[in-house]
């Protein structure tokens, strides 16, 4: 049983419907609006655990809720997007969103999204020293000595590989974009930096024996970047 | 634009003043007279070809006027308007000139209008097709819906789940059109130019099969690429859509079907994709028109109990065209077909520097 709450933004009443049914059915609380303003003032009163948040609202862009939130709280945002153009994701998760989910999406997805960004936040509030390790399938990272095992066998990774891989460990579940990832990873940004990032990327998945359509460990987010799996 | 004013401007006095020269030359060296008046006509008549509107013809063609006067009129290299031949001479050279860039200028603005309606009925064309195959799924959709609320104490438990299955599967199908519209519109908005990016060959085939799979998750595709690292500049929505139309297409017409595969290899800074089913093939007159466009298709005899697979294969062609590559089909001797396309290789040298 858990006793999350969760507040919808959403102004299409059928969407809102069926994502408070299926909210209910898997015992979260559910509390609902149906535009932007309202969004805010029961964001601010309310106190939710976690925030859905439709880009596409008839009183005000999406974007900007994300700025008025994040501006006074680090609640989990997971923003609904009909648009297929990925600069929109990326502009909504580097504002600070912590995942988003495609219209039209399955309630499966939707709610693997909603389970694994409430798990990520909750570590984050706890700080990140706490976690000694991180562990995912046969994959084992331990953050003091900076190893990764796989199997039990360690994988030689350089140390900006170690860095990318560790990094997105600490996010798991999370999208991390190319520039956040550029940024933390190298401290500065510029034109060739993506390609490097990419670069580094294919080395890791050879050592780690990813085959594509079956990747284990780091998903590929086309166009926007990359996530730790979270099961 | 001031550009272009510029260029065209450019034209207005170069190609007179080239055709001039020839005038000078042949008069010099073959001492034949009379040429010049008509070289001077054909250099009006080409700068009104080469440039817009109908301004630049009627300079040019009061440049030749002035210029034959100059060269070649008694007194030479003189300007004099006062015998009469020579003021006849210019007038009718003039009033020639003036009408062939005007007629010129008419004959390419009836082309512009008959190109930009050929656009419009296909965009109408377009939406008429579209439109009719939306309505068998929204009939079943609105029909199965509506007969679960009405009848709901009647139904019994399994009824229900055929009737929301079906829902549920003409959603999709609408998904997937909707897809397809929204791409050729991403295509076909005046030209604009793609998004281009840099993707990891590796990471664009991981994103199609993760997608492919959530759709149709018991085809196994087989999946061969090369070791090294390939980047492709590319809009990669539009190019992840046509593997998995091409895919789809496979899974939902290669009947007997029982192996799919996507191998990928680079051939002189071309990329090649290549997918193969061992189904049934492609009947040859179908062969020719697989990729023209849905409204065409639309006009020929359509099987209505099917939804129309039309649009999924010329989405593609239009996308691979927009990218400059090369998409083609054949049948293969052991049964079956290959759909093949090409997308340029990132230039590895010019992005490293």
């Amino acid at each position: 049983m858990n006793s999350y709450k969760i507040l919808v933004i959403e102004d299409e009443k059928n969407i809102c419907n069926f994502m408070k049914m299926i909210f209910e059915t898997n015992d979260y609380q559910v509390i609902m609006a149906q535009n932007g303003k309202n969004g805010l003032t029961m964001f601010f009163s309310h106190n939710p655990d976690l925030v859905i948040l439709d880009l596409g609202l008839p009183d005000m862009d999406g974007i900007e809720i994300i700025r008025k939130i994040r501006a006074k709280s680090d609640t989990p945002i997971v923003v609904l997007s009909a648009r297929t153009d990925e600069s929109d994701k990326v502009e909504a998760l580097d504002l600070g969103a912590n995942d988003y989910v495609t219209k039209p999406f399955g309630t499966a997805e939707l709610l693997a999204r909603v389970r694994a960004t409430l798990r990520n936040s909750r570590f984050q509030g706890t700080g990140k020293s706490v976690r000694e390790s991180f562990s995912l399938y046969d994959m084992e990272i331990e953050y003091d000595a900076r190893k990764v095992m796989i199997a039990g066998e360690e994988i030689k990774l350089t140390q900006t590989e170690y860095n990318i891989v560790q990094l997105l460990a600490l996010h798991a579940g999370k999208v991390l974009t190319y520039a956040e990832i550029i940024k933390k990873v190298w401290g500065y940004s510029d034109y060739g930096s993506v390609k490097k990032l990419q670069v580094n990327m294919a080395n890791i998945r050879k050592k780690f024996g990813e085959k594509p359509g079956e990747y284990k460990y780091i998903l590929n987010e086309l166009g926007v970047g990359y996530r730790m799996n979270d099961v | 634009m001031n550009k272009n004013i510029r260029r065209n401007i450019l034209k207005t006095v170069l190609i007179p003043a080239v055709c001039l020269l020839v005038c000078i030359i042949i008069e010099r060296y073959f001492a034949v007279d009379m040429v010049a008046p008509a070289i001077m006509a054909l250099a009006v008549f080409l700068v009104s070809r080469v440039t817009e509107g109908y301004v630049y013809g009627i300079a040019a063609s009061v440049l030749s006027v002035l210029a034959l006067n100059f060269v070649f009129a008694f007194p030479y290299f003189a300007f004099n308007f006062s015998i009469p031949e020579n003021i006849i001479s210019a007038l009718i050279m003039l009033i020639i000139t003036i009408m062939t860039s005007t007629v010129m200028a008419q004959l390419k603005w009836q082309e512009k209008v008959r190109a930009e309606s050929a656009k419009e009925k296909m965009r109408g064309n377009l939406l008429r097709a579209v439109s009719h195959d939306f309505r068998t799924p929204l009939t079943t959709i609105y029909g199965s819906s509506t007969t679960i609320i009405d009848n709901y104490d009647h139904l019994k438990k399994e009824q229900i789940l055929q009737l929301t299955t079906g829902i549920r599967e003409d959603a999709q199908w609408l998904m997937n059109m909707v897809e397809n519209i929204l791409s050729i519109t991403r295509i076909d908005n005046g030209g604009v130019r793609l998004k281009k990016n840099s993707v990891v060959l590796e990471e664009l085939i991981n994103s199609v099969l993760v997608k492919f799979k959530k759709r149709y998750p018991n085809q196994k595709v087989t999946v061969s690429i090369p070791d090294e690292f390939i980047s492709i500049p590319m809009d990669a929505v539009l190019i992840e859509q046509v593997i998995i139309n091409i895919l789809e297409n496979a899974v939902q017409h290669a009947q007997g079907m029982t192996e799919l595969s996507l191998t990928v290899h680079t051939e002189s800074g071309k990329v090649v994709f290549e997918i193969t089913d061992n189904g049934c093939g492609i009947p040859k007159e179908r062969l020719k028109s697989i990729f023209k466009d849905y409204f065409e298709i639309q006009d020929a005899p359509v099987d209505h109990n099917k939804k129309s697979m039309g649009i999924g294969l010329a989405v593609c062609a239009s996308i691979i065209k927009a990218h400059d590559g090369e998409i083609s089909v054949e049948n293969r001797e052991e049964g079956g077909c290959t759909f093949r396309f090409t997308l340029d290789e990132e230039d590895s040298l010019s992005e490293q520097l």
